[in-house]
């Protein structure tokens, strides 16, 4: 895989995170409207701690949480995408919107890569596909056989304009209540019966009443202990204030995203009044392209002459659509965030979140943690052992180890809530949220062995893949990483449950450990095993991962890597990305060219042509297409066809542009050395009983001995008249100049009599040419022959222009 | 039978490709010349100490879901590959060293022909014939 900007350690620890629910009330929701923001999104840029924070685990050792990140979202009782393991068309487009915009810089960080003897440019990091993982995962759904997803604290926030806030902490925690247990809602899942409730008393320093917020809070104190309630300062500014001094604004990365993802939630109940008939066609250009003629090729096909017609057509579509219409994402940079809040507001905030997370959200975690763990240890001590008395009298041995292979199908869901089972599932998902990762290992292992004896598979690789990963982030690292562990998770994904998410999970999660412990060609086996006919986006990231995997071993297999970036450039295409797969292309074009293969070269010359010129960046297609055609091509003469049709399409629309210059064709091959220029009419021959009088004519091939006796002949005929001298100035009079002739001197033409040139044309393609209205272009320059030296007569000169080979 | 022979010069670039289902040839260009990395790996990974043992036949270089590829390396560093069908099980590894081993004799004769420069693409009628013979009758 490429470099990527987090380490592996971060990049797991910020795929889990403890998730924290915000309830607000209207007027508290109105005082952060004023910069634009919602409260959560207003925390947003704070949510990752920068103090550590200590907790005990259950046997009272003190562990110590660093780099903690907490993730704060607003309740949203509507899915945003639903909960079976394929995702939703609309969560689709988001992440295909990610990709989009996150395009290479040009002329970004590369790297020469020096292989054997092949020197590769290519960049080292991809920072779409971290864009897409980290959406990815962000937008996975929450599901009931984990329960990392899950909230475990609301926050309620009262503006402290509220006539009687108690009251409405009262109104907002019945809500919650309402929420979680009514039984209504799928989503959102709450964590424990008992989630944390902290009460947040949001004051506005611009208009509000400093005083009777602070007599409120510590009313608020009072009834729900100071572990239990914060009061937030915030508006130090008045939005009128001009902005002198420079606020930083962290949230303008966030919201970006964010506005995407919230776009996307209205986006299915926006289009269901509609009748939408194969799906939205209306927003993207991108979702039209991808039902384009593109559809069924093959990677490595080339088009034949049936389909070029169609293909055409499409260019000639893309080419005619303009620019696919701009999505409305609503923030632009132009609001701005934040601004009524001062530096110190930021601070404020920042310790805000602190104060919660280690007041209330750390020791609620822990007390949890204690009471599961006490449940645990009682149950197992009495059930246990009954059960395996009972075993041991009835049974005898131990169970042994199935195979996935040999286990019954069952993906349903097994355990109500309470189940015992579940227990230690979530003991061992607070565990892994606070880094205690020896205590999360253990507990996913038991839950593991549970989950497989009882056969419900969901669960079981669900703790497999779980377990996996914590015995990877435990300090100290006792035991090796259990790769087995995660391929057993994401087989029973895909074959039991088929939830292709859950399994899309695991191989990201997986492959970035391999990749940090070397594994390279591993890393890339699975991304490979990964990819599948259901989602082009997903299969095209993963292709090229797994070619940068290649290109990373410590001996790089560049044409391993060259071929995934092909067929990664082709996913990429049909999954409606232009731009990233004319950059695999040219990637993998570095391996293949000058090396000989031709057929593969033409392939992509072809590919990058047609790309190239979807894009609008017609003279590479032009230079890419110029390539097939010179070279002795070796492809069949259908082939050659489909290639020269596609050349002249691409050709006119280039040359429709500019009209300065003429265009260099490169066919067909001029053959310049057999040039011939003849003065005067063309003689023939011999016409029955006429004779031309004349050695010369196009016919004939030059015979220099001829020529040598003509010439004498003339020089004697010359000297006659002259009476026997010959004048110093004489030259013969050449008829025709060839390659063999002395063409230094002028010759002499007739004016009136025409100059015939004849050219020498060659077809290096299968095909025929057809050349139509063909010219040619001459130059007239006046030479001035009175100057002493030259001593001529005054003559002129025709040059031919030069012969473009 | 073999689905695609290709003979590699020592520069890496194609003397004599050949496949049986024309119309996929692209493919099977681009599986010859991703196995060539793979012949690579082995080559450097016998090392120094047994350069002068080191067997010609390389074997099995990887298996896809249809094909398998077969690789050796003369002493030249011009490669063999072959391209066989996975579906045809009967195919034993003494089958393909003596495919090996004929299209080597074909290829010396070719060498030792006086009007051919190393490096050219091999045309001899005599080599197409005998590849001919090797690969799978197309039906």
């Amino acid at each position: 895989m490429a470099q990527c900007v987090q380490s592996v350690q971060e990049f797991i620890q910020d795929s889990f995170v403890p998730m924290v629910a915000v309830l607000c009330s209207e007027d508290a929701e109105k005082v952060t409207r004023k910069n634009n923001l919602n409260f959560s999104e207003l925390l947003r840029p704070f949510c990752r701690l920068t103090s550590e924070g200590h907790m005990r685990d259950p046997s009272n050792q003190l562990q110590v949480v660093k780099n903690l990140r907490i993730s704060v979202n607003n309740v949203v009782t509507r899915p945003s995408v639903p909960s079976s393991g394929v995702p939703g068309h609309a969560h689709r487009r988001l992440l295909s919107e990610v990709v989009l915009t996150c395009q290479p810089a040009e002329g970004g960080v590369a790297n020469v890569i020096t292989a054997g003897d092949y020197d590769l440019n290519i960049s080292a990091t991809t920072p779409w596909f971290e864009a897409y993982r980290e959406s990815f995962l962000q937008s996975m759904p929450a599901s009931d056989h984990e329960f990392l997803n899950h909230y475990l604290a609301c926050l309620l926030v009262v503006s402290s304009s509220e006539a009687v806030p108690v009251e409405k902490f009262l109104k907002l925690s019945q809500e919650q209540h309402r929420i979680q247990h009514s039984g209504e809602y799928t989503n959102p899942k709450w964590f424990i019966p008992n989630t944390l409730k902290y009460y947040v008393l949001l004051h506005d320093m611009s208009q509000g009443d400093e005083q009777r917020a602070d007599s409120v809070y510590e009313d608020m104190k009072q009834r729900y202990g100071a572990q239990g309630c914060y009061l937030l300062k915030v508006n130090s500014r008045t939005a009128a204030a001009g902005a002198d001094e420079q606020i930083p604004d962290p949230w303008s990365q966030y919201l970006h995203k964010s506005s995407l993802q919230s776009q996307v939630q209205l986006g299915p109940r926006l289009s269901v009044p509609k009748n939408n008939v194969g799906g939205t066609s209306e927003v993207d250009g991108h979702d039209s392209e991808e039902k384009g003629s593109l559809d069924n090729t093959h990677p490595l096909q080339l088009d034949t002459p049936s389909d070029t017609p169609g293909s055409l057509d499409a260019l000639r579509a893309v080419a005619v659509e303009t620019k696919p219409p701009p999505l409305t994402t609503g923030v632009a940079a132009a609001t701005s965030h934040g601004a009524c809040l001062t530096l110190n507001d930021h601070d404020r905030i920042r310790l805000f979140i602190q104060e919660f997370t280690f007041r209330g959200l750390l020791p609620h975690i822990e007390k949890n943690i204690r009471q599961l763990n006490d449940q645990l240890v009682s149950r197992k001590g009495l059930s246990r052992s009954l059960f395996s008395a009972t075993k041991k009298w009835f049974g005898g041995g131990k169970v042994p180890e199935k195979s996935i292979a040999e286990l019954k199908n069952t993906s349903g869901l097994l355990y109500p809530p309470e189940a015992p089972e579940l227990q230690i599932r979530k003991m061992a998902d607070l565990c892994f949220l606070v880094q205690l990762y020896d205590l999360a290992y253990s507990c996913y292992h038991t839950a593991k062995k549970d989950f497989l004896s009882d056969q419900a598979m969901l669960y079981a690789a669900g703790a497999l893949e779980m377990a996996a990963v914590s015995a990877f982030l435990q300090v100290g690292a006792p035991r090796p990483y259990p790769a087995h562990y995660m391929d057993t998770a994401i087989q029973t994904y895909r074959d039991v449950s088929k939830n292709m998410v859950l399994a899309e999970r695991c191989a990201l999660l997986s492959a970035e450990v391999l990749k940090s412990q070397a594994k390279y060609s591993d890393a890339a086996t699975l991304l490979i095993k990964m990819t599948s006919e259901d989602s082009d986006l997903r299969s095209a990231l993963l292709l090229e991962q797994a070619a940068h995997c290649f290109i990373n071993m410590r001996n790089p297999m560049v044409r391993k890597f060259a071929f995934h970036m092909i067929l990664a450039g082709h996913r990429f295409s049909k999954a409606g990305q232009k731009r990233h797969a004319l950059r695999c292309y040219c990637q993998a074009m570095q391996v293949y060219k000058g090396k000989g293969w031709s057929l593969a070269e033409d392939h992509i010359n072809f590919t990058i042509g047609r790309q190239s010129f979807t894009l609008r960046q017609p003279e590479n297609a032009v230079t890419a297409f110029r390539h097939i055609l010179t070279n002795d091509s070796q492809q069949t003469s259908t082939q050659q066809g489909a290639f020269l049709r596609e050349y002249l399409y691409v050709y006119k629309n280039v040359t429709g542009a500019c009209e300065v210059a003429l265009p260099q064709l490169p066919l067909p091959c001029i053959n310049s050395s057999a040039t011939r220029v003849y003065f005067g009419h063309e003689r023939r021959l011999a016409e029955g009983e006429k004779q031309a009088a004349t050695h010369v004519s196009l016919d004939q091939e030059f015979d220099r001995d001829l020529a040598a006796m003509w010439q004498d002949l003339e020089e004697q005929v010359v000297a006659a008249a002259k009476r026997g001298v010959v004048p110093a100035t004489f030259q013969s009079t050449q008829c025709c100049l060839n390659s063999q002739t002395d063409n230094l001197r002028f010759p002499l033409a007739v004016v009136e009599e025409p100059i015939i040139v004849e050219v020498v044309f060659r077809n290096p393609l299968k095909v025929p040419l057809v050349l139509s209205d063909l010219s040619l272009l001459w130059k007239f320059t006046l030479k001035d022959f009175n100057r002493p030296q030259t001593n001529k007569a005054r003559g002129c000169v025709v040059y031919l222009p030069g012969y473009r080979p | 039978m073999a689905v695609c022979i290709a003979v590699i010069a020592k520069e890496n670039y194609p003397l004599y490709i050949r496949s049986v289902p024309v119309q996929n040839e692209l493919k099977f260009h681009y599986t010859v010349h991703t196995s060539l990395d793979v012949v690579e790996e082995k080559i450097s990974a016998v090392g120094k100490a047994m350069a002068d043992q080191r067997e010609l036949y390389l074997g099995l270089l990887y298996p896809t879901e249809d094909y398998k590829v077969y690789g050796y390396v003369t002493n030249s560093k011009v490669k063999f590959v072959i391209v066989a069908d996975s579906s045809n099980t009967s195919l034993r590894d003494n089958e393909i060293r003596s495919m090996f081993r004929k299209l080597h004799n074909s290829f010396t004769d070719v060498m030792c022909n006086p009007f051919y420069n190393p490096g050219d693409t091999i045309q001899s009628k005599a080599f197409d014939s005998m590849v001919s013979a090797m690969m799978v009758q197309a039906s």
